[in-house]
């Protein structure tokens, strides 16, 4: 948002006429968005069924550090993996994504079953290693999360696009 | 809907009612899909982020600590994932491609859905104009009017949360842009 020098413009108050002709060009406006530039309906629809994602029995594990955000950028070269860390309480689960895949683990160390999430569907299945590892060899792409399951408990990721 | 309507659904859809959350959705859309469409991102990654923002949303659904206040978390939330995005491509990519940004913002317009009928051909014909003009104005121009267009009119409030800058300066700001956006029809001869 660094462009458009607006100040060149009149900046007095408008007038009563002026007024009413900017809210109808708005209004004609927004009839054209409804025209032109709707929401997909299959977008609706896969945000209607992303009521099933709706789980308060799991413990929500939060996005602590994104190298997207949090890295400083690294120039050049080809792409570097993008790191990400979540927390719930005392849980911690690293992430690795490259162009070849999935790399991570839970911290401290302990055994999970885990699904890679793309929507409200169920995702594709992982096991950890004793050391908590786990390794995709699908890279994810768009809307993205990890739902764990331990002997105790559901953790589900914050969800993000990558 | 208005904040109170939208407190009392978030509370019934945490409860379980899907039809509470069906409605968050179909009132709620409008506003989330201009946040995303307000920022320069392809068709793809606007899919992405839309899908995201409900996902989180569904997600946090019984976590959000003020429910009337859902719909300024929503555009706040389109927002910060955009941008996100925004920022991942430019680190994906060798940053030293002055083109990127300009590649990104080709082929966005779904003019497909252009509708075809021979009455409404002039009527379409305005319409594809006003959208021609409109997509011309700077980025701060273009950013602004397209969150102002969802339909239902977002409040201020939610135009604040979807931009990040304060509720005063958007009323302003508003009308200068509609008066450029004005002024460029006039210039035209399409007014």
């Amino acid at each position: 948002m660094s462009d458009d020098d607006l100040d060149d413009l009149f900046t007095e108050e408008a007038l009563p006429d002026e007024e009413l002709a900017l809210d109808l060009l708005e209004e004609e406006l927004r009839q054209a968005t409804a025209i032109l530039d709707p929401v997909p309906a299959a977008l609706r629809q896969i945000a209607v069924e992303a009521f099933a994602l709706h789980d308060l029995d799991s413990r929500i594990a939060e996005l602590s550090f994104d190298s997207v955000v949090d890295a400083l950028p690294v120039r050049g070269g080809p792409a570097a993996p993008r790191m990400l860390t979540f927390h719930a309480g005392e849980v911690t689960v690293d992430v690795e994504l490259t162009a070849q895949g999935l790399m991570g683990q839970v911290l401290p160390p302990r055994s999970a079953r885990i699904e890679v999430l793309s929507g409200p569907q169920p995702g594709a299945p992982l096991t950890t290693d004793d050391m908590g590892r786990f390794t995709c060899e699908v890279p994810p792409t768009g809307p993205f999360a990890l739902r764990l399951r331990t002997d105790e408990e559901v953790i589900v990721t914050d969800w993000l696009t990558v | 809907m208005d904040r109170a309507d939208v407190g009392g659904l978030v509370q019934s859809a945490v409860d379980g009612d899907a039809a509470a959350w069906k409605a968050l959705v179909e009132g709620l859309s409008p506003l989330v899909w201009s946040v995303v469409r307000s920022h320069r991102l392809s068709d793809a990654d606007a899919h992405e982020v839309y899908q995201t923002v409900w996902f989180r949303f569904a997600q946090h659904l019984g976590r959000i600590r003020e429910p009337d206040k859902a719909k300024s978390w929503l555009a706040s939330t389109a927002r910060h994932e955009c941008l996100k995005v925004l920022k991942s491509l430019r680190r994906l990519t060798v940053t030293d491609d002055p083109q990127l940004l300009d590649r990104i913002s080709e082929d966005r317009t779904p003019e497909q859905s252009l509708i075809d009928s021979e009455e409404a051909a002039a009527q379409s014909e305005r319409v594809r104009r006003l959208w021609q003009e409109f997509e011309e104005l700077g980025d701060r121009c273009r950013q602004l009017l397209r969150i102002l267009m969802a339909s239902p009119k977002p409040g201020y409030q939610e135009v604040s949360a979807a931009l990040g800058i304060a509720v005063g300066s958007i009323g302003p700001l508003r009308q200068r842009c509609l008066r450029r956006l004005r002024a460029r029809l006039e210039a035209r001869g399409a007014v």
